[in-house]
């Protein structure tokens, strides 16, 4: 019998079944791809509830979600503290040491991760409305992230961060580090939360795409981000505009919520 | 295909233009087309939301509409189209699309206004993407040649180049004070936008916090909203302040100023739209100074009921409807508040 492959994962899953087991997305809803090539990230159906090691994690509510994991014995996630919603009572949490404290600190960036180790339940929302994307990363995979906004993140990922280069970080809005996550030998699961809704793009290698940098959510580690200055004034002072410049090969993930960056 | 303007065999009930009614949403607004109309008891016309994917025409480009939270509007500029747009809404472009400054008169009222000080404008041939800052709903306001409309500051996300774009004295404010200092209200603003289609159809793009409703109003009709509920205006729609004052026991003290709610009138004829996101109005006190407004005391009897709004450069003891706002002033005055 046929199996069903996600359109967003690829993952492949039995027939008859209505949302992807290793990632949630809805696989009786087709694609929704804009003429430039933008996919859209799979909205979330309420209650839906996908896998991830020995554990489940259920999407409940739909203008702000909620990640609910149900954390088997051995498994565990991490997480900024500030996003967790609830917890069983008996599920122990510690903190990971994420090294860089005082690098973290300047770059405005998380200084406690917390790590809730199964089994037992948690519960996991953001603070606007936006989508839980759900990114099941292959062994060896390598993806950078917007700072504050992963929302949760498998124990088998490796966790570490990268300082953008000066001109990204003087003009490219997007902060002083960002996120990476590192597979191993084993796979793992990403949850990012996007505000307003989130869209994807593959891009071939070579191809650019200016994107403003407070819209950029996540991107392959393939894929290189570089400011780049428009020909244009944007006040009275002559302060100019900058645009981030993607070029593939790799995935570009961005958000259609933010705050603009501002101009210098 | 469809001729913007014309009459065909189906007339979109939310931005009245023809089209043949052949496709799932409308050529010129992207409004579903094969929905029931959604219309409250008292006459407002739910705006429903343009679904994903939806495809705009205009000149011969066309805008897709993606998203539902904070979607987002993706052109496809082609031969000689192209848009304006305050530079803060740019989500993505493509490398190949031209980006220049669009100057407006005006920069230094701009700037005091908090309005954006540059535009800017892009001309294909490529795809370039816009989106706002907070959940709620994109509105295409397609206009046929010689059209005005009043959109509220913060409102525009994008027009096409051949929409006509200035602003104006919103003329709708008071005074209240705080100690010595005079203290200015806005309730909708200082200044408005207004977008013209000239010479041919022209869009315009909105975006508008929550849901949005629509109401046509007859001639010298009258509804009170929220001032800052409202989204745009039919030029032809006149708009004021309209002061009302509850009744109760607190009708002497400084609680009066605190209770009343100030409304903005609209009268028409023409069409309006409000968005349920809003900012909530402060509490103000007492009104010394203030533009055109009407009032209503539920103290003092129906007398005191709708009339010509009236002009209010000097607007003390008149508000305060003798004795009452007399004494009430005083106590405000001393205690606290203003």
């Amino acid at each position: 019998m046929d199996r069903v492959e996600c359109q967003w994962c690829r993952a492949q899953n039995e027939p008859g079944r209505t949302s992807c087991l290793t990632c949630g997305a809805p696989l009786d809803v087709k694609n929704l791809v804009s003429d430039s090539g933008w996919l859209e990230a799979p909205r979330l159906r309420d209650m839906s509830e996908f896998r991830f090691a020995n554990s489940t994690c259920q999407i409940e509510g739909e203008i702000v979600p909620v990640a609910e994991l149900a954390l088997a014995a051995g498994d565990s996630v991490f997480f900024e503290h500030h996003v967790m919603l609830w917890k069983e009572p008996n599920v122990p949490v510690s903190a990971l040491s994420t090294g860089g404290g005082l690098k973290r600190m300047l770059g405005g960036m998380p200084h406690i991760v917390t790590v809730a180790h199964g089994p037992g339940r948690v519960a996991l929302s953001r603070d606007a409305t936006g989508e839980v994307v759900v990114l099941p990363l292959h062994p060896s995979m390598e993806i950078d992230v917007r700072e504050h906004a992963f929302l949760a993140a498998t124990h088998t990922l490796t966790y570490s961060f990268v300082r953008l280069g000066i001109a990204n970080v003087l003009h490219g809005g997007g902060g002083m580090y960002m996120d990476r996550f590192v597979t191993q030998s084993w796979p793992g699961l990403l949850l990012l939360h996007g505000y307003g809704n989130v869209f994807q793009k593959t891009l071939q290698p070579g191809e650019k795409i200016q994107v403003e940098p407070g819209g950029f959510l996540y991107k392959d580690s393939s894929v290189t981000m570089n400011p780049v200055k428009l020909n244009v004034k944007t006040g009275l002072l002559g302060r100019s505009m900058y645009l981030a410049e993607m070029t593939g090969p790799g995935r570009v993930g961005i958000q259609s919520m933010y705050v603009h960056h501002g101009s210098d | 295909m469809s001729t913007p303007g014309a009459q065909g065999a189906y007339t979109c009930p939310y931005c009245r233009m023809g089209s043949d009614g052949a496709s799932h949403t409308c050529p010129h607004c992207g409004a579903p087309v094969d929905v029931s109309l959604r219309v409250t008891h008292s006459g407002w016309l739910e705006q429903p939301p343009i679904r994903d994917m939806a495809r705009i025409r205009f000149g011969h480009s066309t805008c897709q509409i993606s998203g539902a939270y904070v979607p987002v509007a993706e052109m496809d500029l082609r031969g000689e189209d192209w848009v304006y747009f305050s530079h803060h809404s740019l989500l993505h472009t493509d490398t190949k699309v031209s980006l220049a400054n669009l100057p407006l008169k005006g920069g230094w009222k701009r700037m005091r206004a908090g309005l954006p000080l540059m535009m800017m404008w892009a001309k294909g041939p490529g795809h370039i993407a816009f989106s706002a800052d907070a959940p709620g709903e994109t509105l295409a306001v397609p206009l046929a040649p010689g059209r005005a409309i009043d959109v509220v500051e913060h409102s525009f996300l994008v027009a096409t180049g051949n929409v006509e774009y200035q602003w104006e004295n919103a003329n709708v404010w008071f005074t209240t004070r705080d100690g010595d200092e005079t203290e200015w209200h806005f309730p909708v603003g200082q200044t408005m936008d207004r977008f013209t289609a000239a010479g041919s159809n022209g869009l315009l793009l909105l975006h508008a916090p929550g849901n949005t409703f629509i109401r046509d109003l007859r001639p010298d009709q009258r509804i009170l909203v929220q001032p800052g509920a409202l989204v745009w205006k039919d030029q032809s729609v006149a708009m004021f302040l309209h002061f009302e004052y509850p009744g109760g026991a607190y009708w002497y003290s400084s609680a009066r100023w605190q209770a009343k709610t100030t409304w903005l009138a609209l009268q028409g004829p023409g069409r309006v739209a409000v968005k349920s996101v809003y900012e909530r109005p402060e509490h103000t006190g007492y009104v010394y100074q203030h533009s055109g407004a009407t009032q209503m005391s539920w103290n003092s009897g129906p007398s005191q009921g709708f009339g010509s709004p009236w002009g209010g450069q000097v607007a003390r003891g008149f508000i305060a409807g003798g004795l009452g706002g007399i004494l009430g002033s005083a106590i405000s005055s001393m205690f606290d508040d203003n």
